[in-house]
C-alpha cells in the first residue's frame, strides 16, 4: 500500500476522534476546554486502534512500506564523550564562552564544536563521497558538539591529543549561536611544558612519536597571538589532564 | 542463473521531498551544511556549494562533515533500502553500504539544497529476468543452485535510479 494512503487513512480516523470531541465540548461550554484525559494520578492513557477487538472489527493491519516512522535524532557527534575507540591519556576539556557585547558575561545556549587529532596525530575523516558502511561505530572520533550552560560552560571527555608535523598541538573550536550562525572559529594552544612531558614520557599510553616538532612561537597559527589562545592545563601522566580555557566571542 | 549481484539505488532528496524521512534528512543536512560551510567561508564571500568547492581548499570535506547528521537517519532504516519495493509492495533490499553526496546547495536558499544517497544492496543472487523484473534470491545462493535445492525468490522491478552495481559469475571465468 502507498504510504500516502496509509497516512491519509490513519490521520483521518485520528482526526475524526480528536476533532469532533472538542467541538462537542466547545458547543456545551466556552470555558471548559480541559482535556478529558485525567492526569491527577500521574498516569494517562490514550486509546489507540480498536482493530482486532472483535470478529467484526478485524481488518488486516496495513503494511508499512516506509519502515519505522522517522524521528528526529541528534547526530552522533552531539555528545560530551568524544573518544569513541581512541585511546590515550585521560583528558577533560572545560571551555567557557563569554560575550564581549554583554560586558564579558557568560554566553548561554551557544553551540560549541571541537575537534582534535588522536595520540598519533590523525583526524577522523571517514567517507567523504566514498562508499561507507552503516555499521562503522567509530568513524567520527574526537569530534563533538555541546551547548553552553547558564555559566557559558561546555565540557568534553577526551584523550590528550598528539601532534603532527608542522603544527603545535591544538584543539579546533567553532562557536555558533543557537541558530547555527558562526560566531568564531579559533584554536586552543597548549603549554609546552605539559605537551613535552606527555610526548616524551607517556610512551606507555601510546604517545610514541617523541617531542613535537613545532612549538607555539613557531606555529603559523599561534605565533602572533598565543597569549589569548593558550589554555591552562593541569594534571599528570598518572591522573590524566584537565584543560580549562575561556573564549570570548562577539554575539 | 546469471550470478551474484549488488543493486544500487540512488535516492535524490531535494526541496520536493514529501515523505517524513526525506524531509528530516533534507532539513538536517541543510542546517549542518549551513553551519559547517561557515568554517570554509569566514569572509562570507561565497553563496553556493559549488563556489566553495571551486575556491576553497578542503571544502570538499563538507560532504563528510554534512553526511554525519544523516547517519542517525540512515540507521533508522534498519538496513533496508527505502522506496524500492518488491512485486508484493514490500521494501525488501538489505544494505550496509551507502554513499552520501551534496549535489548543490545555497547558503541563503534552502530550496536549492539537493543531496544524493546511493544505497548498495548486500549480495543478491540474480536468477533470471522476467519482463522488466529481476528474479532474485537473497544472499549468495550459487551453491544451492548448483546443488539443485529449492531457493526462495523475489521479484524486483527495474525502475529509474535502480541499477546493478556489481556482478560475479556463477563460477569463476575459465582461465584463458
Amino acid at each position: 500500500m502507498e504510504r500516502k494512503d496509509f497516512l491519509k487513512r490513519s490521520f483521518s480516523s485520528l482526526l475524526g476522534i480528536a476533532a469532533i470531541a472538542p467541538m462537542i465540548t466547545a458547543c456545551g461550554s466556552d470555558t471548559d476546554v480541559s482535556p478529558t484525559t485525567s492526569t491527577d494520578t500521574g498516569t494517562s492513557t490514550s486509546t489507540g486502534s480498536t482493530n482486532g477487538s472483535s470478529s467484526s472489527n478485524c481488518s488486516v493491519t496495513p503494511s508499512e512500506t516506509e519502515g519505522p516512522f522517522p524521528t528526529k535524532v541528534p547526530a552522533n557527534f552531539v555528545r560530551s564523550d568524544i573518544r569513541d575507540d581512541r585511546t590515550g591519556l585521560a583528558f577533560a576539556i572545560n571551555i567557557t564562552i563569554k560575550n564581549t557585547n554583554n560586558s564579558c558575561a557568560a554566553l548561554a545556549g551557544a553551540l560549541v564544536d571541537i575537534w582534535h587529532c588522536d595520540k598519533d596525530g590523525n583526524y577522523s575523516e571517514y567517507g567523504g563521497t566514498n562508499m561507507q558502511s552503516i555499521n562503522y561505530s567509530s568513524v567520527d572520533f574526537l569530534r563533538g558538539r555541546q551547548t553552553t550552560d547558564a555559566n557559558g560552560l561546555v565540557t568534553f571527555t577526551s584523550i590528550f591529543p598528539g601532534w603532527y608535523s608542522g603544527r603545535a598541538p591544538h584543539i579546533h573550536v567553532h562557536i555558533y549561536n543557537s541558530a547555527g550562525k558562526s560566531l568564531l572559529v579559533t584554536q586552543i594552544a597548549f603549554p609546552y611544558d605539559v605537551t613535552n612531558t606527555v610526548y616524551t614520557t607517556a610512551q606507555a599510553y601510546g604517545y610514541t612519536k617523541g617531542a613535537q616538532d613545532t612549538k607555539n612561537e613557531k606555529d603559523n597559527v599561534f605565533s602572533d597571538s598565543v597569549a589569548t589562545e593558550l589554555a591552562t592545563v593541569s594534571g599528570s601522566i598518572t591522573t590524566g589532564y584537565t584543560l580549562t580555557h575561556t573564549i570570548v566571542v562577539s554575539a | 542463473m546469471k550470478g551474484l549481484i549488488r543493486l544500487s539505488y540512488r535516492k535524490i532528496i531535494d526541496a520536493s521531498a514529501r515523505k517524513p524521512w526525506d524531509k528530516l534528512v533534507f532539513d538536517e543536512t541543510y542546517q549542518e551544511l549551513f553551519m559547517q560551510a561557515q568554517l570554509y567561508n569566514q569572509e562570507r564571500r561565497y553563496q553556493t556549494f559549488q563556489e566553495l568547492l571551486d575556491n576553497v581548499p578542503n571544502a570538499s570535506q563538507l560532504h563528510y562533515l554534512t553526511s554525519r547528521v544523516a547517519m542517525g537517519y540512515l540507521k533508522q532504516l534498519n538496513q533496508v533500502i527505502p522506496d524500492i519495493a518488491n512485486a508484493s509492495g514490500l521494501l525488501c533490499l538489505p544494505f550496509t553500504q551507502f554513499k552520501f553526496e551534496i549535489l548543490a546547495s545555497h547558503l541563503q536558499h534552502q530550496e536549492a539544497h539537493r543531496i544524493a544517497i546511493s544505497f548498495y544492496s548486500d549480495p543478491l543472487t540474480w536468477i533470471d529476468t522476467l519482463n522488466a523484473n529481476l528474479v532474485i534470491a537473497y544472499g549468495d545462493q550459487r551453491a544451492a543452485w548448483q546443488a539443485g535445492t529449492e531457493i526462495s525468490t523475489d521479484l524486483i522491478a527495474l525502475q529509474p535510479y535502480l541499477t546493478l552495481s556489481s556482478f560475479q559469475p556463477i563460477s569463476p571465468a575459465p582461465l584463458p
